[in-house]
């Protein structure tokens, strides 16, 4: 197989980063979910995902983020997006989940966002 | 032997469903309903239509609305999709629930009431797909009738284009340019005929390629080698068969083909075109056996005869050393065969038809001659006996087609109905 996927996950940040390159679609997303939830599991109610890496996302993919998401918010969590790929962030724009998944260009970002929405609720 | 059937194993290649994101949401109405109510409201409602062939119909155009109908469809789980089908009058059809209105295709009217349907529905936007042998009329102008009736937004994809009309074509062609909001074509050389020969507003043409199912690359080795086929050289050609596809120039150079590579095998896959059947019969397959029988190649040289499955299509396909076009139609401008073989990384020889001649560019393909054996048997030979050429075709028509795996091409799709809905929501606002 050519192009799968790659999955990272970077705990030295306040909020954990799943790091993602190459194609999250029907073949790859399973264990993309599984990753998600591993963590969630382990104690941390928010994520970021980054997709700078990301070639192409499709519907299984955006399904996969949803299912983190229902686990995530149980938590009291968020997941947000990191992207600068127009074409990825595309995708979410044009089905309204940019709405649902906040976007950054800027991994600091949207690490402060995350933080900081973590201490005003603690 | 030569109508004998092809068996392939059934797990070997399967594409995966890829209906998460709808799923996921119907999940979460039972399980989150504040979640739920959270996404529906953010997410993008866009009821698009189809007007079409469809399924069950055996036609390539009913093939790609109802690939394009569900790809667009698994990102907008919150929205209904309308096909509205062209069927031969007398014909009853087992559409699936999805078709909510039919044409019939020499009915006049029936193309107005169509278009009265969607004026007085819920639906944004209306997606044509185009072909003149499609509607009824002379060159399927009938088509002209629902887009004159027709109240909201319209695209058009067009699947031919032709680069000499008859005065009937062109005027069909310029009237859609200007009834309709967008013109879709697949390849540029379709965006050029259309400036060139139509004289068509440039701002109205968008390109979009064809869609191809969402395969990840395996050797054709690996598959072979599970299907049993491991000693053979698999060569193919898929499609509704008709005397247009050139078949039996590919069955004509087998011979030198086997001179080298004895093993080699010719898979014809899918069935006469049910048009063609209806007019001759199967005259073209029967002539094609006879070549068969006469150059002793019963057991090089196999047909299976039926419309595929798309799973497997693309097991063939994945078992394939190379794929070949030999299409005769110099003005083909687009071709969902060859699409597909791009799509799963196949090393592709085909004459030098407008699509074929596009796609196929900067290595990533071979051009053939038209009409000669010579030509395919020479670069079969070339493909067969050069690994790195053929990895190196595989490979860069494989990068090629991912960006048109149908779940790219159906966001192309859904950002060209935003933004002629926009548009057209602009416009209506604008006091005459």
């Amino acid at each position: 197989m050519e192009m799968d996927l790659v999955i990272n996950v970077r705990r030295d940040t306040a909020v954990p980063i799943i790091d993602l390159a190459g194609e999250l679609d029907a073949y790859t997303s399973a264990r993309f979910r599984e990753a998600m939830i591993d963590l969630i599991e382990a104690g941390a109610a928010s994520l970021i995902i980054s997709m700078m890496k990301v070639e192409y996302i499709d519907s299984s993919g955006l399904g996969a983020l949803v299912g983190g998401l229902k686990r995530s918010s149980e938590h009291g969590g968020k997941i947000v997006i990191v992207c600068d790929n127009p074409q990825i962030r595309k995708v979410f724009e044009i089905t309204g989940l940019e709405k649902v998944f906040p976007l950054f260009e800027d991994e600091k970002d949207a690490v402060n966002v995350l933080t900081r929405r973590d201490t005003s609720a603690g | 032997m030569s109508d004998a059937e092809v068996e392939l194993g059934q797990d070997i290649i399967t594409v995966p469903e890829e209906f998460a994101l709808r799923d996921e949401v119907r999940w979460l109405k039972s399980e989150d309903r504040d979640l739920f109510s959270f996404i529906r409201e953010s997410m993008n409602k866009i009821e698009p239509a189809y007007l079409s062939t469809y399924p069950p119909s055996e036609c390539g155009i009913a093939t790609f609305c109802k690939d394009l109908a569900t790809s667009v469809a698994k990102y907008t789980p919150f929205s209904k999709p309308t096909v509205i089908a062209v069927k031969r009058e007398h014909e009853i059809e087992p559409y699936e629930r999805v078709v909510r209105f039919q044409i019939l295709k020499e009915d006049r009217q029936s193309y107005i009431d169509a278009a009265r349907y969607v004026n007085d529905s819920s639906i944004d936007i209306v997606s044509v797909q185009h072909e003149y042998g499609i509607f009824g009329g002379p060159d399927g102008e009938y088509v002209l009738d629902f887009l004159e009736a027709l109240e909201k937004p319209a695209v058009a994809t067009l699947h031919t284009v032709l680069h000499s009309p008859s005065p009937n074509q062109r005027r069909i062609t310029q009237e859609m340019a200007r009834l309709c909001d967008v013109l879709v074509v697949m390849v540029k050389t379709g965006r050029q005929i259309l400036l060139d020969s139509y004289n068509v507003d440039p701002s109205k043409i968008t390109i979009i390629p064809h869609g191809v199912p969402n395969v990840h690359r395996v050797s054709a080795g690996k598959v072979k080698r599970a299907l049993g086929l491991a000693d053979n050289q698999i060569l193919s050609t898929f499609g509704l068969i008709n005397r247009g596809k050139g078949i039996e120039n590919v069955i004509k150079a087998m011979p030198r083909i086997l001179e080298r590579y004895p093993n080699a095998i010719y898979l014809v896959l899918g069935e006469t075109h049910p048009g063609v059947r209806k007019h001759e019969g199967e005259s073209y397959r029967n002539m094609l056996t006879e070549l068969i029988s006469e150059l002793g190649l019963e057991h090089n040289v196999r047909f299976n005869n039926r419309f595929l499955t798309l799973n497997e299509l693309v097991r063939y396909l994945c078992a394939t050393d190379v794929y070949i076009t030999p299409y005769l139609n110099k003005d083909q401008i687009s071709s969902g065969t060859l699409a597909y073989a791009l799509g799963c990384g196949k090393a592709t020889l085909s004459t030098p038809y407008l699509y074929a001649e596009e796609v196929l560019a900067d290595g990533r393909g071979i051009l053939i001659e038209f009409n000669s054996p010579d030509s395919i048997a020479d670069h079969v030979i070339r493909v067969l006996s050069d690994s790195k050429l053929r990895e190196s075709l595989e490979s860069a028509a494989y990068r090629y087609a991912r960006r048109a795996a149908w779940f790219n091409v159906a966001v192309s799709y859904l950002d060209l109905f935003d933004r002629v809905m926009r548009r057209s929501r602009v416009v209506k606002q604008v006091p005459v």
